[in-house]
């Protein structure tokens, strides 16, 4: 069984926030509500300065607090390493809201759902369509795209980055590309002292 | 509103210290409920007063329970709870509710009723204080599980929550059992209640001031935590009311005001107002860390 893992090559991302778009689409999220981001901020001095950019996501920990502190087992780990969340079962407690290190978990509000892209109370067609997959009141973060991925596909942000600095791959096979450049650039898990074993690692 | 909003999301694609927005006023008004209503369940119990068991029971289950329904986005789906007991404070912590609930009302039925057997009856009693006791510190467990938020992220939370329970407890003991034949006929309770609220205060002024020393040479977190509190937007709030009036106010006025209702009515209001204060302010101000701690050291 595979376990799915991602690696973010900081030298290529250039924050075209095309992965950010496509996951919106690909999941047809309600406003206000983001599976990935990429955050930036400028560093150095004048006038050796520059911006970086840091694309974050869930990170499909191995030891995921979120799942532990979950009161009902909404959240749940799958046998090639995806958490998800089952909306029939969250109770929108905002427990593991809390409990991630990455802040990367959203509860849906009902009024995320009804304001509309436009935010006048009305729904566009692809709102409609796409808005019966939430329960307004519970909590929702990225699935790896796992759709996609039981279909042999790469995660909808993965497919459309145009520099590839998303790559997606099975961490235990060893010749996959994501072992090969988290070996080679001695890739870095995010917040390493929280103990979580996060599944994305940065490389630059 | 919409300058604030945007500025909102300015921060959330920041690589920095960002503030959690899922807990706020409901939560910690539950916490506040089943803290006071449980620690007077124990004090209570403590000296068989029924009505100050009867008001704790009701404070946890209508204070407590009202505010986690209130703030569940899915709250007749609140029962599912208790599916995680194995892991989950919240699961542990609504068993110990349900637990207190239903024994503590029999202990208190029984106490003006005598229905029960005597072994019954002690069995009965002491798993309700189990669970009372359960509930003044699940809280404490609750926040401090996961290292997301250092501030939280402490085992000096659940001591925290034993402690303002126990003083809640004690002060709501004295305002209830005042003018009652537990203060009036046993003056040597009323004493002894006194030295216990003013030494949890002492007590409680060192776990706060701990719990920020911890968490602001814990993390870059920790650090703006402690920042928005003791300098930053919530300063106003902290340092006046959750310090000062919460235990050196009361601290005074337990040890120095004439001993009278008027009094304890004010010492408790005073540091119930702290607590309250000290509850909201702890979620406010938790802030998680930066995404990337090592952000800075990429492409200098």
């Amino acid at each position: 069984m595979a376990k799915w893992g991602m690696v973010f090559d900081l030298r290529r991302c250039i924050g075209c926030n095309a992965c950010a778009v496509a996951c919106k689409q690909e999941n047809t999220l309600p406003n206000g509500m983001f599976f990935t981001k990429t955050l930036s901020e400028e560093v150095g001095v004048f006038p050796n300065v520059t911006r970086i950019y840091i694309p974050t996501i869930c990170n499909h920990c191995e030891d995921a607090p979120c799942e532990r502190v979950c009161p009902t087992g909404a959240t749940y780990t799958r046998a090639d390493g995806i958490v998800l969340v089952d909306h029939d079962l969250c109770i929108g407690c905002g427990t593991c809201v809390v409990a991630c290190p990455y802040d990367q978990r959203t509860r849906i509000e009902s009024e995320m759902l009804e304001q509309g892209l436009f935010n006048n109370g009305e729904l566009t067609p692809f709102e409609k369509q796409g808005n019966v997959r939430f329960t307004a009141g519970t909590v929702q973060k990225c699935t790896f795209c796992h759709e996609r991925v039981d279909a042999g596909l790469d995660p909808a942000c993965v497919a459309t980055c145009p520099t590839e600095a998303r790559i997606f791959g099975d961490l235990d096979d060893a010749n996959s590309k994501v072992r090969r450049l988290i070996q080679e650039h001695r890739g870095r898990q995010p917040l390493p002292e929280k103990n979580t074993n996060p599944r994305v690692f940065y490389i630059d | 509103m919409h300058s604030r909003h945007f500025m909102n999301e300015e921060e959330d694609f920041k690589v920095g210290p960002r503030s959690q927005k899922a807990w706020g006023v409901h939560i910690a008004t539950a916490f506040f409920f089943g803290e006071a209503g449980a620690g007077l369940y124990f004090v209570s119990q403590f000296f068989d007063f029924t009505i100050g068991m009867s008001i704790a029971l009701l404070m946890v289950l209508i204070g407590k329970g009202g505010g986690h329904l209130v703030h569940l986005g899915q709250p007749m789906r609140g029962w599912r709870a208790l599916a995680k007991v194995g892991t989950s404070w919240i699961s542990r912590g609504l068993l110990a509710i349900a637990v207190f609930v239903f024994t503590g009302a029999l202990h208190v039925l029984n106490l003006n009723t005598a229905f029960m057997p005597q072994a019954l009856s002690a069995l009965v009693s002491l798993v309700a204080v189990a669970a009372c006791l359960v509930i003044m510190v699940y809280q404490g467990f609750a926040m401090s599980h996961s290292s997301a938020i250092t501030l939280w992220s402490t085992g000096l939370m659940p001591v925290a929550s034993l402690t303002y329970g126990l003083l809640n407890g004690v002060l709501l003991t004295l305002v209830l059992g005042f003018n009652t034949p537990l203060l009036n006929d046993h003056p040597e309770i009323f004493q002894l209640l006194q030295a216990a609220a003013i030494a949890l205060m002492l007590y409680g002024l060192v776990m706060v001031l701990s719990l920020l020393h911890g968490a602001k040479y814990g993390s870059e977190g920790g650090q703006k935590s402690v920042e928005l509190l003791v300098r930053g937007a919530f300063a106003g709030w902290f340092v006046p009311v959750v310090i000062l009036l919460g235990f050196v106010v009361s601290a005074l006025f337990m040890s120095f005001a004439p001993r009278n209702l008027f009094s304890m009515i004010a010492v408790a209001g005073t540091e119930l107002t702290g607590y309250y204060a000290f509850r909201v302010l702890m979620f406010k101000v938790g802030t998680y860390d930066p995404v990337m701690s090592f952000a800075h050291h990429f492409r200098r």
